[in-house]
């Protein structure tokens, strides 16, 4: 199955690394959208359709918080599996963040396969 | 705070991102001594929350090359200027958070988004500090804690 991801992080040498991560895990991407924060991410989405959105918490304009929220109000936002990737690897954040509908959580640093593994966890085996 | 707990934290915790995230090995560590070479890096970030403070990165021109073509994955180009900023950035924003929460485990920091600063002006008096021989040249870290 080719995936379709989002990817948003403010930072975009970040983006490219999990992308890069992602691919060499061996999952196959379809499209990979990028997007700077929860704003620009919610804009994509009103035009596209994505498989899974892995994000930042820590960003300008709508942070990873709000993001999540808005999704979860989202009729059709809702059910996208989102993964949080966070400098923050306090148990209460990881938990806020789960309460709000992140099904995955990756505290960097991370290794590629620490967050290989949270994929698999919340897609499946690559090519399953 | 400057003791010997902070500084161990700081050294594990930086030492940590470099080789698990940025994949450039530590090959040696020291305390951090001398004037920054010309072409370095330096780049800040500002936190709050369990403690406040500031935490700066310094990389020399060939070590923060390095790290980015290693983060970037580009083995044959190298990466732009300021593809090479903006990793370094990255780099302390990841260091930052990484030391926090040793030095604090289970507290919430706010980190504020790192900025390039002049490497001549980085070093204080009161920051804790440790350097990192990555092979290709040298990471400097800077932990500043308010009182």
């Amino acid at each position: 199955m080719a995936y379709r991801i989002m990817i948003v992080d403010d930072s975009p040498s970040m983006r490219a690394f999990v992308r890069r991560v992602i691919a060499l895990s061996g999952f196959e991407v379809e499209v990979c959208l990028n997007a700077g924060n929860g704003v620009e991410g919610l804009a994509l989405l009103e035009n596209q359709a994505v498989d899974i959105i892995l994000t930042d918490i820590n960003m300008p304009e709508m942070n990873g918080e709000e993001f999540l929220r808005r999704l979860e109000e989202h009729e059709r936002f809702r059910a996208i599996p989102v993964v949080v990737i966070s400098t923050d690897a306090t148990e209460n954040r990881m938990h806020r963040m789960l309460e709000l509908g992140a099904q995955g959580y990756v505290a960097k640093p991370f290794s590629p396969e620490a967050l290989r593994g949270e994929l698999e966890r919340v897609l499946g085996e690559p090519n399953a | 705070m400057h003791n010997m707990e902070t500084e161990q934290w700081l050294s594990s915790a930086a030492a940590d991102v470099l080789e698990t995230t940025f994949f450039s090995p530590v090959m040696e560590e020291a305390p951090v001594s001398g004037m920054p070479c010309e072409g370095a890096l330096a780049a800040r970030l500002q936190f709050s929350g369990a403690r406040s403070g500031a935490f700066t990165v310094r990389v020399t021109e060939g070590a923060a090359r390095v790290i980015a073509a290693s983060f970037l994955a580009e083995e044959t180009d190298e990466p732009a200027p300021e593809q090479v900023q903006e990793v370094i950035c990255e780099l302390s924003n990841m260091m930052c958070g990484a030391v926090l929460s040793r030095l604090d485990r289970g507290a919430h920091f706010d980190l504020s988004t790192p900025v390039l600063v002049d490497p001549l002006e980085v070093a204080t008096a009161q920051a804790t500090s440790r350097a990192f021989d990555i092979g290709d040249g040298e990471v400097a870290v800077y932990l500043h804690l308010d009182d």
